[in-house]
């Protein structure tokens, strides 16, 4: 499903290339290389991608310089930023100059296509105020939850995993990324409290039907679906 | 004014010192004083002396003792000049003595007659009536061959007189003299230490925020331009090494995160594959937790880097820290409630403080966390937030099985695990607390590790409040 879609990585390490190469691949992405920052920026500007990898410390153009001249050009294109550098200004400096997604180095390749995959499905997330997965009813107005019809009591901590579980359906979502859209901060330690919400969450929603919705996906994320997840 | 400053001491010192010498002049003066005056009294009355022994005295054999008399009393009139005035013939019998004197202040009567002062010129002190004391010239004066003895002599009171208003015109005027030479003593020291004071503010500014900034060039040749010299020199130093441990932070970052990037992508590449023998799979999963593991402790390894370099960059604003606490705790219950423990908190006293929130945040966590990790399912642990005496204390105590008392003082130590914790095999990086200490160390708080009597260890944070930094 993911045939047709073209991402260009710009990264200068040959090995770390390699392996994102293959399993994007894998994943049947179209994949198109630049060791280098000028590289990198001729190919974005010659040919339409559909999301941009860029790594930050580059050779000739630094990343950041590549992605504000992308950014001129270019305002659809999702941009994720790879670095080994975590500075929290860093940070803002590349989201101020058009970066859509930040990953850190060592990176979970896992984590990345899940971020990947968020991107390039943004523009139809669901919207509406009443989201059903299977069963499941979520009224985002009013924070009620009903399955099978019957009301479920959650508490808002609860509500908020669920909610952008639901938001997500279909799609797997990382630990960071429960934790950096329920709990706006993200903590060495704090990510274990994923696994216990979900698990309280599973015993009110999941434990007492056959039919589960909640899923664990490779031990990086969860999924929300009535049926298999890709 | 503070007390310890150097120009309070200076100024103190200098009034001090001056005082002493002010004191020690006019003690210096008033013997002088005092000296001459006796002099000047002394030779007065020997003039007197010698005048009535030469013009009167000597002449008796023509003149007869009756005119001696008559005429000192006409000339000196002792009595109202104040003076005593006698006359003693060779057998000891007054020949003269004057009267009372106008001011009472002495009886020319009680004057003793001194039967061995025949010999020549001299001066002595006679004290006479309440202790007053009398100047006393006397002198052997030859009548023919008859030896008589003049004597001539004046109150002291005189010279005490003009001693005593000059100690009161001192003690008037010494004061307001050394107060305004104090203050300008002041003025000069503050004159003095202006270029220091405005050396001291630009110095702080530039510690604390610009190391690439330079103090302002001084060129007076002086001290202070020697010692603004020095203190940039010394700022340039720190300015290359805080750079290259900063360098060093990010070199290393980068150059520790580009293989353990390329470890673990590869490793879960591997793992893709679906026809591995079932052994092969379960060393790559251990390869990739270990990678995985790896990975926390160079990132613990750096953050506490860029903590104690001071590079770490910390974002200052005054936040509630029981506010904080409350909410970090109730983000992290449910951990706890998933292991049996009841967690309490008790932060109802305000307590705003000045810090990085965010680093705050990962103290209470790791400490938190901490607690819950080695806390037996069923214990208890509590968190409280309290201001007292302009700190902020806070502190997590747990019923877990406490420290061991021998590594109570190395919990903060880098990968220090005691080998209780070793044995029961509980995760962790072995770096959680250090990071604790350095971020408490890099907001000024302290932090300490105690077991509790009833058992349980408990961890300290205190640091000022906001109000009192």
């Amino acid at each position: 499903m993911n045939s047709g879609m073209r991402i260009l990585l710009v990264e200068d390490e040959d090995k770390v290339a390699r392996f994102v190469t293959l399993g994007l691949k894998a994943e049947r992405f179209a994949v198109d290389r630049a060791g280098d920052g000028k590289t990198g920026l001729e190919l974005a500007m010659a040919s339409p991608y559909d999301l941009l990898i860029v790594d930050l410390m580059l050779p000739g153009l630094s990343g950041t310089e590549l992605i504000s001249k992308v950014r001129n050009k270019n305002t659809e294109v999702p941009i994720i930023v790879l670095t080994a550098r975590d500075a929290v200004d860093d940070k803002v400096k590349n989201f101020e100059a058009g970066a859509d997604d930040y990953l850190t180095k060592p990176f979970a390749f896992a984590e990345l296509l899940i971020r990947i995959k968020a991107l390039l499905r943004r523009g139809p997330v669901n919207r509406s105020n009443i989201i059903r997965v299977g069963d499941l009813e979520i009224e985002r107005l009013t924070h009620q939850v009903k399955r099978n019809n019957v009301a479920v009591k959650l508490t808002s901590k609860e509500y908020g995993l669920l909610e952008y579980l639901a938001v997500n359906a279909g799609r797997v979502v990382s630990r960071t990324m429960i934790i950096e859209h329920v709990w706006d901060q993200s903590f060495e330690g704090f990510t274990n409290i994923v696994d216990v919400y979900i698990r309280q969450l599973r015993a009110k929603i999941d434990d007492p039907f056959k039919r589960k919705l909640i899923h664990t996906m490779r031990s990086v994320g969860y999924s929300l679906s009535d049926g298999e997840v890709k | 004014m503070n007390p310890r400053s150097i120009r309070f001491r200076l100024t103190t010192w200098y009034a001090g010192l001056l005082l002493i010498v002010a004191l020690a002049f006019a003690a210096y003066t008033y013997k002088r004083l005092d000296s001459y005056l006796t002099q000047e009294m002394e030779q007065s009355l020997s003039n007197r002396v010698f005048k009535i022994s030469d013009t009167l005295v000597a002449n008796i054999p023509k003149t007869g003792e009756e005119y001696v008399a008559r005429e000192i009393k006409a000339r000196y009139a002792p009595e109202l000049n104040e003076r005593f005035i006698r006359v003693i013939r060779p057998d000891s019998s007054i020949l003269y003595v004057s009267g009372i004197p106008s001011d009472n202040n002495f009886d020319p009567g009680e004057v003793p007659i001194r039967s061995g002062l025949t010999a020549g010129h001299a001066t002595h002190e006679e004290v006479v009536k309440n202790g007053a004391r009398l100047l006393v010239v006397s002198k052997p004066a030859l009548a023919g061959q008859e030896r008589y003895m003049v004597e001539v002599g004046a109150s002291e009171s005189v010279i005490k007189d003009v001693l005593n208003r000059f100690v009161i015109a001192l003690a008037m005027g010494l004061p307001v003299f050394v107060g305004i030479a104090t203050f300008g003593g002041y003025l000069l020291v503050r004159w003095a230490l202006d270029p220091v004071q405005k050396i001291t503010g630009a110095a702080q500014e530039i510690t604390l925020h610009h190391l690439d900034k330079r103090l302002p060039a001084i060129r007076t040749g002086d001290e202070i331009e020697k010692l603004s010299n020095t203190l940039n020199q010394m700022i340039s130093r720190l300015d290359r090494s805080y750079q290259m441990s900063s360098r060093f932070t990010a070199d290393a970052s980068h150059e520790l995160r580009t293989p353990l990037t390329i470890m673990r992508g590869e490793l879960e590449m591997l793992l893709l594959e679906k026809k591995l023998p079932e052994g092969v799979v379960e060393m790559l999963s251990s390869l990739f937790e270990e990678t995985a593991r790896l990975s926390k402790i160079v990132e613990g390894l750096l953050a506490i880097s860029r903590l104690d370099t001071g590079e770490a960059r910390m974002n200052r604003v005054k936040f509630d820290l029981s506010e904080l606490a409350a909410t970090t705790a109730s983000q992290m219950c449910l951990l706890a409630e998933d292991k049996k423990i009841k967690m309490t908190y008790d932060t109802g006293t305000p307590a705003e403080v000045l810090g990085d929130p965010s680093k705050m945040k990962q103290v209470l966590v790791n400490l938190l966390d901490n607690a819950i990790k080695y806390t037996p399912d069923g214990g208890a642990i509590h968190l409280s937030v309290n201001a007292l005496n302009g700190r902020a204390l806070m502190e997590v105590s747990d019923t877990g099985p406490g420290i061991p008392e021998a590594a109570l003082r190395h919990v903060f130590e880098r990968f220090y695990r005691t080998d209780e914790v070793r044995s029961r095999d509980i995760e962790g990086t072995g770096l959680g607390l250090s990071i604790v200490q350095s971020i408490c160390n890099a907001h000024g708080a302290t932090i300490t590790a105690e077991n509790r009597k009833s058992g349980g260890c408990s961890f300290a944070v205190e640091m000022s409040l906001a109000t009192h930094t």
